[in-house]
């Protein structure tokens, strides 16, 4: 499925607009992102404000995406991450986007371990800049994974002696962070106002240079790229 | 003991042995004076027994032990006036001759406090003396001096009634077989005490036993020697010999010097107890110091019926034993000394031992009562520390659900505001700029609230334990570290946020104090407690002085029970372990 530019809708493959649910407990955060994600142009088809509820929605509503908070009632610790992962192994076909006031690489690496197709980590406080937000939203959608470019800025600035990453260049480390993020080459040169060609070739350098499989798949190319930074 | 009596003592004793020696050489008998080894003999058993007398009447002033040495040296010396040359003093010397041997039997069956054991004791006793008497008078009505050649230089027999040497000679075999039996009966009942002994009294009487072979050995050959020829022994017998009844006395000092030993002993053997409540090792070592095996350290719990013993016996104080005796301590609870009741001749000794049982029991009660309040002071500590890290996940989770929550609704509700300023036609443009600028802010503000409350208490710890939160710690570290192990389970809360703060606060001092260029963090689970390790190759000289995170930490630390160590030599780098129990 192509990637929808910012601002042109939600539309499915279908055309359909793109189902939400929406796991928050805070009533007026679940508000106002139920509102803005309909102004971009989504179906919001439930709110829920804890895992059981969010659980119970998705199974009857079968939605596109599922927005959910990392942590909920009742205990207040990771019941979204877990409610997503048991909506992966449920639906595989419903995208999920947990959203968390922090970002941590252990919840990324639990949450892709399976299929990371369709699947988003992002900080809460995202939400701010909506067209950046409403995108993240779309890719999952989309099939995408989308990683908080927080937690890969943060890796990517790791301080590590002898790594073959000192050998990248500053070019080819924007594309590296880009490409843990979840982007795929067309977004990258979007992003970096270079040419798909160029992004494949930087991609190249880059997986030579880390001795990474050229051959994978964005999604796959997620995972390497993450084992690599994580390392 | 009356220091008068006790000067009389001494001075009656000096008085009695310069006169001994000076009668051998100046008295009115003809020829040269005796034989010198006969003189030491004599005078030793003398001196012997006098002085014994003395230092056994002071030892033990309310026993009878110090008369009956006393009479015995008197007794021993009356047929020593036999040197006097005048008719008294030879017929009271030679009538007197066995009196000595009836009070070494009254000493034997006495020993070793003076005090006869029974009607038995007592009847063998008086025989004893009756016999030793009553033989050397009966034989002097029939003895005329003169038999042995001395003529008219002896001095007169006042006893003599018939001279005869027939009922002399008749008399004297009969004495002699006679007196067997009463040597064996008292040494039988000698032997019967010996047996019958216990405890601390055993060990006076098996140095009786040992005493009274050669003192019973000796008398028994002195009465041979009156009806066989032994004369060719004359020398071994009647000048040597006498040394053998000097054994009892020596023997009694050497039993005196034994018990001041023991009250010693009392005291090293405390000493060398180690500390703590061991009552059984204490019954051991002054059983041991008193030599009284039987000893037993009772005590009764508040509120309990009977006493109990370190071997957990029962023990009746109403109802005990025949020669048990009881020495109440002088502690809180209610604890006593059973012991065998020879020991109360040696008040001293039990006062000493009493008074350190009671001191080490005591010890012992302030220790376990020290125990109990370090306890107490160690689990407050750990719910103080526990207290706080709840208080700091309460905090955590209040911000989440508050602050964080409501800035990130707020920079929701600006974001939108932002995209219809944008969009509206003919709006403000300052508008947009300044929603611009608003919406960073609540941005900046969520981040800075982000990292305080990460401070506080990382989310991620309890989300995800151990692992995910050292990470989270690794990933954000300005030095390269490399953690090399991290148990994935979960521990403990208490135990998990310990090692948490450890390894931030360690790689938080690698990144400001060590100029090191790499760190290792391993955690390790072994043998129910978790060592963690945070090592670097930086300048070193670390100190977990007073005020320095370390000392904190090390509280943090030793109040679950654990250890926190920091090797850092200068120029060597910084190791920084902490162990910490983990149930």
């Amino acid at each position: 499925m192509p990637v929808t530019g910012p601002g042109t809708g939600a539309a499915g493959a279908d055309d359909a607009p793109t189902s939400v649910v929406i796991a928050e407990d805070s009533v007026l955060l679940a508000e106002g992102l139920k509102r803005v994600l309909a102004d971009a142009g989504f179906e919001v088809a439930g709110l829920a404000a804890d895992a059981a509820a969010l659980l119970r929605l998705t199974g009857q509503i079968r939605p596109r995406v599922v927005l959910a908070d990392i942590r909920m009632p009742p205990t207040q610790t990771t019941e979204g991450l877990e409610a997503a992962l048991e909506i992966r192994r449920r639906w595989p076909g419903t995208a999920v986007l947990v959203m968390s006031q922090h970002v941590e690489t252990q919840h990324v690496v639990e949450l892709l371990a399976g299929d990371p197709r369709g699947v988003g980590y992002v900080l809460k406080e995202r939400v701010a800049d909506i067209a950046q937000f409403t995108d993240a939203v779309r890719r999952v959608a989309a099939g995408e994974s989308v990683i908080d470019p927080e937690i890969i800025a943060r890796l990517v600035a790791r301080p590590r002696a002898g790594s073959p990453l000192e050998s990248l260049t500053d070019r080819e480390k924007e594309v590296l962070a880009l490409m843990a993020e979840g982007r795929s080459n067309q977004a990258i040169a979007q992003q970096l106002w270079m040419s798909p060609k160029t992004v494949e070739t930087h991609v190249g350098s880059i997986f030579t240079k880390l001795d990474l499989l050229p051959d994978a798949g964005d999604h796959r190319r997620v995972l390497a790229v993450l084992a690599f930074l994580r390392q | 003991m009356n220091p008068r009596l006790r000067a009389a003592l001494i001075a009656a004793a000096l008085v009695t042995i310069t006169f001994q020696l000076v009668t051998f050489y100046v008295s009115g008998w003809p020829g040269p004076p005796p034989a010198p080894l006969f003189v030491v003999s004599t005078t030793v058993v003398l001196a012997a027994y006098l002085g014994t007398g003395i230092i056994a009447w002071q030892r033990h002033p309310a026993d009878k032990i110090g008369l009956l040495f006393t009479l015995t040296g008197y007794a021993w010396f009356l047929p020593h006036l036999l040197s006097l040359h005048y008719a008294l003093a030879f017929t009271i010397a030679n009538g007197t001759a066995f009196v000595y041997q009836g009070c070494l039997g009254h000493l034997g069956l006495a020993w070793p406090y003076g005090k006869l054991r029974g009607r038995a004791d007592r009847i063998v006793v008086a025989v004893n003396y009756a016999w030793n008497i009553a033989n050397p008078i009966v034989a002097n009505l029939f003895w005329n001096p003169r038999v042995t050649g001395c003529s008219a230089a002896c001095p007169a027999n006042l006893l003599l009634i018939d001279d005869s040497p027939r009922l002399y000679q008749d008399a004297g075999q009969i004495a002699t077989l006679l007196s067997f039996p009463v040597t064996a009966a008292v040494i039988a009942l000698i032997v019967v005490h010996w047996r019958r002994s216990r405890g601390y009294a055993r060990r006076a009487m098996n140095a009786l036993i040992w005493v009274s072979i050669p003192v019973a050995g000796y008398i028994t050959i002195l009465n041979i020697a009156d009806v066989v020829d032994l004369s060719r022994y004359n020398v071994l017998i009647y000048q040597a010999g006498p040394l053998l009844l000097a054994a009892p006395p020596v023997a009694y000092l050497a039993s005196a010097m034994t018990a001041r030993r023991a009250r010693g002993a009392v005291s090293s053997a405390l000493v060398s107890m180690e500390p703590g409540p061991h009552p059984a090792k204490l019954r051991d070592a002054l059983a041991r110091a008193l030599g009284d095996p039987t000893l037993q350290l009772a005590a009764r719990t508040a509120g309990a019926a009977s006493f109990t013993d370190t071997d957990g016996a029962t023990v009746d104080l109403a109802s005990l034993p025949a020669g048990r005796m009881v020495t109440p301590l002088d502690t809180p609870g209610e604890a006593v000394l059973v012991h065998d009741a020879e020991l109360r001749h040696e008040p001293e000794l039990i006062r000493v031992a009493a008074a350190a049982a009671s001191l080490a029991l005591e010890h012992a009660r302030l220790q376990a009562e020290i125990q109990v309040q370090l306890d107490q002071v160690r689990a407050s500590r750990a719910r103080i520390v526990e207290a706080g890290d709840a208080e700091r996940r309460r905090l955590e989770r209040d911000l989440h659900d508050g602050a964080q929550q409501r800035l990130v609704t707020l920079s929701l509700a600006i974001g939108i505001a932002r995209d219809r300023a944008a969009a509206a036609e003919g709006a403000d443009p300052d508008l947009k700029a300044l929603l611009e600028s608003a919406s960073k802010e609540a941005r900046a503000a969520i981040a800075e609230l982000r990292e305080l409350a990460r401070g506080i208490h990382p989310a991620v710890l309890t989300q995800t334990g151990l692992e995910g939160a050292i990470q989270a710690l690794v990933e954000r570290s300005p030095v390269t570290t490399q953690v090399r192990a991290v148990p994935a389970g979960r521990f403990p809360a208490q135990v998990e946020a310990t090692a948490y703060f450890v390894v931030s606060e360690a790689l938080a001092n690698v990144a400001k104090h060590a100029q090191a260029s790499a760190a290792v963090v391993t955690v390790r689970e072994q043998a129910g407690r978790l060592e963690v390790e945070v090592s670097d190759d930086g300048a070193g000289g670390a100190q977990a002085g007073s005020g320095s995170g370390l000392a904190g930490l090390a509280d943090r630390v030793a109040s679950l029970g654990g250890s926190l160590t920091v090797h850092s030599p200068p120029g060597g780098g910084t190791r920084l372990q902490a162990v910490i129990p983990c149930p």
